[in-house]
Formats: structure tokens, sequence, C-alpha cells
């Protein structure tokens, strides 16, 4: 079925697919191998693509001392928290904007849509003097409040609740259940999918952020895994070695790299969504 | 469910909904609505970042003065032919829109955006200091400038590739999804990663590149401080990063194209190379746009990659918008500043929005 030319179409686009991946491949293979043979020379064998000689001491060290487990847990607590605060007002006030009635409805869905055009990087420095007026610099919540205040989870969720038929709601009104009861055990069920993509969104999101940590986080131990590998790879052939920088890189990539291979779909679906909306 | 009717339960479905909205409201107030318009009351006065920190009342009322500050300079003059390479681009891209939109090869709205940035383009960079004069702030248009170079050299070089792609990866069999996922995959990494990797790659020592041309017998290109190369480098790595989403797009924006008009053209010997000019591209246009202005609004946002491959240099060739703004603002402390010059990158990303906006809706008419 398959004609020759397909094959021929695979094999050619096989090797830009290879180059493509060469960068991460060097990455990974540079942090196997030990740091006094890439003081001398990166291109060891076949041009430092396969790590030979081979080390696993970059990881231990990593482990050993230096701050990157701490920074890697903090990624992991800011990009959780973030998560689920972002699913918490997300799907409710997708809700209540998709299924229910109520005054002021328009006017408040304009002003979530206005909100969309707002890039975080025109709002800052107005976040930098609030956060420090509040005294909130170099905590959990100064890293993971300012993402909740985004619209588009809002949005993905409307449009999901929207496209649910009338009638489960309606025979569930007959038989006098709540708005909230219908939200929480009709509703929310339903929307699985839609929330797990929104998760994923939120989650690649909040651990790749730079610039906020970056002006809210001046303390090292409140550093993200993101953060602190910017942190340390201004200086990195003196300091650690290039071996133990680069097995910093793939440390911060691996969650979301195999977040990425697991949940392939969700991943591209989220992007799909949060690239075309805002 | 519980019998006992609790609080929650008896809620109408006003009060149901305002409860239900209240999260999100509160947090989307706090930390976006009111942000914003306190940083277009912060652009207002002259604000020093230490000097309010431990004295409230030493900002002054300024009015427009760090507009002025930052965006113009004395004896401030326009002449047509200031910049004849830039003004005559903008032109040509004038006439380019009256003239596909007479032979309907772009949409009215399409022209139209394409004429008005024509202009834009003609008058602005028609601007100069005159004799004698200078700009308050020497950096600020050279960075605005650099920004949108960045952004001329990225959105084609991501749109053009991906495309390409997307169109030759159009199958659903197993081995094209892996080629997806292969190219996709850099796409997931974060900001520092990037840099982290091309930093080392471009490295005229140690880098990947440098040993390649070594091998050929070539010398190695200082990558990252030399100043014809800088600005190449830090796109090259941009392009290598977001080229996944911009193939993906394209990839759902294919499968909406009927298999009958490609089989159709197949009957008439149009496939290959062909089949993607007169049936491809055509039927994709609007993807095509939107993919265009998304990225527009995602690279004019452009920071890490400048901050920390190339810290801006050399001789400020890379220095972009969002890192001047970072800059001013927490290096130099001008709040007042640096605000000012976020509320004009909100300006131009809110056009850019509205645009969005516009076309995506047209779309789904």
């Amino acid at each position: 079925m398959l004609s020759r030319s397909y094959y021929w179409l695979v094999l050619a686009l096989s090797i830009p697919a290879f180059l493509w991946l060469v960068p991460t491949i060097w990455m990974v293979s540079l942090s196997f191998q030990p740091n006094d043979v890439l003081a001398r020379t990166t291109s060891s064998t076949f041009l430092g693509l396969v790590p030979i000689p081979f080390t696993v001491e970059n990881y231990t060290a990593l482990f050993a001392f230096g701050q990157t487990p701490m920074w890697f847990l903090n990624s992991i607590i800011v990009a959780l928290g973030m998560t689920f605060g972002v699913l918490a007002v997300s799907t409710t006030a997708g809700y209540a904007l998709a299924r229910l009635n109520f005054p002021f409805k328009a006017p408040i869905a304009v002003l979530c849509l206005i909100g969309l055009m707002v890039p975080e990087q025109a709002v800052f420095i107005p976040l930098y003097t609030m956060f420090s007026d509040f005294g909130w610099h170099n905590s959990y919540h100064a890293l993971i409040l300012p993402r909740m205040a985004v619209p588009i989870g809002v949005f993905l969720m409307l449009q999901f609740f929207k496209a649910i038929p009338k009638d489960i709601e309606e025979a569930a009104r007959l038989e006098g259940v709540s708005w909230i009861q219908i939200f929480w055990h009709i509703m929310l069920p339903l929307a699985r999918p839609a929330m797990m993509t929104l998760a994923i969104l939120t989650f690649l999101y909040a651990w790749n952020d730079y610039l906020w940590p970056l002006v809210s986080a001046q303390q090292r131990d409140y550093f993200t895994i993101t953060l602190g590998l910017a942190s340390i790879q201004s200086n990195f052939a003196q300091s650690e070695g290039l071996g133990r920088v680069m097995a910093s890189g793939v440390i911060a990539s691996l969650p979301v790299v195999i977040l990425f291979l697991i949940f392939q779909r969700y991943v591209v679906q989220a992007m799909t969504a949060g690239g075309s909306k805002g | 469910m519980s019998n006992a009717k609790s609080p929650l339960q008896r809620l109408n479905e006003t009060q149901s909904a305002y409860l239900l909205l209240l999260p999100f409201l509160l947090t989307y107030g706090l930390f976006l609505i009111y942000p914003f318009f306190r940083g277009v009351w912060i652009s207002l006065h002259d604000w020093n970042l230490l000097q309010v920190a431990f004295n409230p009342d030493a900002k002054q009322f300024v009015g427009l003065d760090n507009y002025v500050r930052v965006m113009w300079g004395r004896n401030i003059e326009w002449s047509p032919w200031a910049r004849p390479v830039l003004q005559v681009l903008g032109l040509l891209g004038v006439v380019a829109s009256v003239a596909l939109n007479r032979t309907r090869r772009l949409t009215s709205l399409t022209s139209v955006a394409l004429g008005l940035a024509g202009a834009a383009l003609f008058l602005i960079s028609g601007v100069h200091a005159g004799e004698e004069g200078r700009w308050f702030d020497r950096r600020f248009w050279p960075t605005v400038g650099n920004t949108v170079l960045f952004v001329g050299l990225t959105v084609p070089g991501v749109t053009i590739s991906a495309l390409l792609i997307a169109a030759a990866l159009n199958r659903e069999t197993r081995a094209m999804s892996l080629l997806r996922t292969l190219f996709f995959l850099s796409q997931v990494l974060s900001v520092t990663v990037v840099t982290l990797i091309w930093q080392i790659m471009f490295s005229p020592r140690q880098g990947l590149i440098a040993n390649i041309t070594e091998l050929a017998g070539g010398s190695p290109i200082n990558w990252l401080t030399d100043e014809r190369f800088a600005m190449a480098a830090i796109v090259i790595a941009t392009i290598w990063w977001s080229l996944g989403i911009a193939m993906i797009l394209f990839l759902a924006g294919l499968q909406d194209i009927s298999k009958d008009l490609f089989e159709a053209g197949a009957l008439d010997n149009c496939t290959g190379v062909r089949a993607f000019w007169h049936i491809t591209l055509p039927n994709l246009k609007r993807t095509i746009t939107l993919v265009i202005i998304l990225q527009i609004i995602l690279h004019f946002q452009v920071f890490g990659q400048s901050h920390l491959m190339t810290q801006g240099g050399p001789n400020d060739e890379t220095q972009v918008l969002v890192r001047y703004i970072y800059q001013t603002a927490f290096r130099d402390s001008e709040l007042g500043r640096a605000s000012a010059m976020a509320v004009f990158l909100f300006v131009i990303m809110g056009a850019f929005s509205v645009v969005q906006f516009l076309v995506g809706r047209e779309e789904n008419d």
C-alpha cells in the first residue's frame, strides 16, 4: 500500500530530524563524560555525541552537593501548586461563564477576554512592587499566584463546558440538584480530558517560566530549577565543570520530556490550544 | 448527595455563578488588572526602585515625562529618505498590499494589515535626530530595532521550515509520528536549557559547530561575541526551540484540507511540489496568517535567549526590548522609565492581539 516514494520520503526526513535532535543528544552525552576529559576536548568519540569515556560521576556529584536537588524540589512544588490553582479557578469560572445565566455576564466575559492581551512582560514591574509591599518575595506563593490570574484556562474550560449537551443539566435540575452539585458531581467528571490538557499546559509553563522567578526569587533557596540553571551557566567552564552543568540541564529537562513522551497527545493539544488562543 | 440542604445547595443561579467566579475574579483583579493599571500609574512617576522602597513618598508625579525621555529627543525631524532601505521596504509593502488585494491574492483584512505595517515602517523609520539634535535615550529605538530584526528573522525562519516539515509529515503512519515527535521534542525544553545547549554548541573552543568547522579545516567562528553573528546565533537557537508549535498548528490546518482535493489534483498530474504550491498553500492561508501573528507576539517578548546567551552584546547588537525593560527597572532602578517602555510593549502586543482576534474570527465564519 505504501509506495516506494514514501520510504524515500521517510529516509530523507530522517536526516533533518536527526540533526534536530543532535543538540539534545550532545547535552546528554556531555553529561556522561568526565570533567577532566571535557576540559581538554569535547569531541572524544564521534564529535562527542557518544559518551565514551563514560561516567555517572556528574550526576552523583549533583545530588551529593550543590543546590540542584533543592531547586528541583522547588520547581515541583511551584509547578504543582500552580497547576492545581489554575485548575481550581479555571474550572469554576469556566463553568459559570459557559452554563449559568447571571447579571453582568457579558461584561465579565469581555473583561476576561481583554486580559488575554496583557503580556506578562507588561505587568512584571508593578507585580514586583506589589509583592515587595506585601513582603511576599522569596516564597512559593509569590511564584504561584500571578500565573493563576491568566484567563487562558478559563477560556479553555468555557469552550469545553459549552459543548456539553444541555439535557444532562436540565434533568438534574428537575430532580432538585443544586448548581454547585451539578458542577461538582456531573460537570467536573465530564471535564477530565480538558482538565488534563489544561494541567499539562500549566505545568509546562510553570516549569519553564523564567522572567518572573528571576525577578521575584532573589534568594538561591527559592530558585526554581530553570532559574538555578540560568545562574550556573554563565560561568560553567570554570566553576563546576561542563559535565556537571550539562547534567543539571538534563535533570531540569527530565520531567517535561517524560511528561511529553507519556502524554504526547495532550501536550500537543495543550500547546495548540494555548498557542492559538493566547 | 445528602438530604439535609446545606447553605451551598440553597443558592440560586446568580449566587452560584458569582460564588464560582469569585476565586478567579479575585486573582485576576489582584494580579493582572490592578497591576496593569498600577504599571501605567508608575510610568507617570519619577520612581526610583531603591528610594521608594525605603521611603514610599520618594516618588514624584511627572506626567508623560518618562515617555518623552524614552522615546523622544531634541530636534527630532522627519524626512522621506532618512533610512532609504527601510522606507522603500515600507512603500513596497503598501504597494504590495494594494496590488495583492486588487488581484484577490489576499483577504481584505490581511492586505489592510500589510498596508498599515508598510505605512508605519515608512513613517517611523523616517524619524531621525536633526542637526545638533539627539535622542534623550540613545538605546531605546536601536533596542526596538533589534527586537524587530529578531522577529523579522525568526518568524519567517520558523514559519517556512515548519510549513515544509508539516507538509512532508502529513501522513498517519508510525514513522511519520515518530519523526514529528523528534521535531517537537525541543519545544518542551525551558529557555535556560535551550540557551545552555546552544551556548556550548556555539562556543569557539568547545562547541560542536567549532569542532565540525575544524574538522573541515576552517577556523571556528566566535558566534556569540562577534557582532556579525551574535543575532544569527540567537535566531538559530530560537528557530530550533520553537519550530514544534508552528509545525503542530500547520499539521492541524492540513488535517482540515479535504483529501478529495489532493486526489483530484493527482488526476491532473498535480503532485509533490506542485500540489504543495497549488493546493496546500492556498488552502492553508488563514492558518499561515494565524501562525505568523502568533509568532510575532511570542517572539517580540524574547528575553532569555538574549539575556543568557549574549547578555545583549556584543555592543548592544542583541539587546532586546524586554531585556532593556528588565535592566532599566532592576539594574538602573528606574521603574518609571521601565514602566513607560512596558506600556509601549503592551500597546504593540495589544495591536497584534486585536489582529489575531479578528483573523481568528474571520476563520470561524
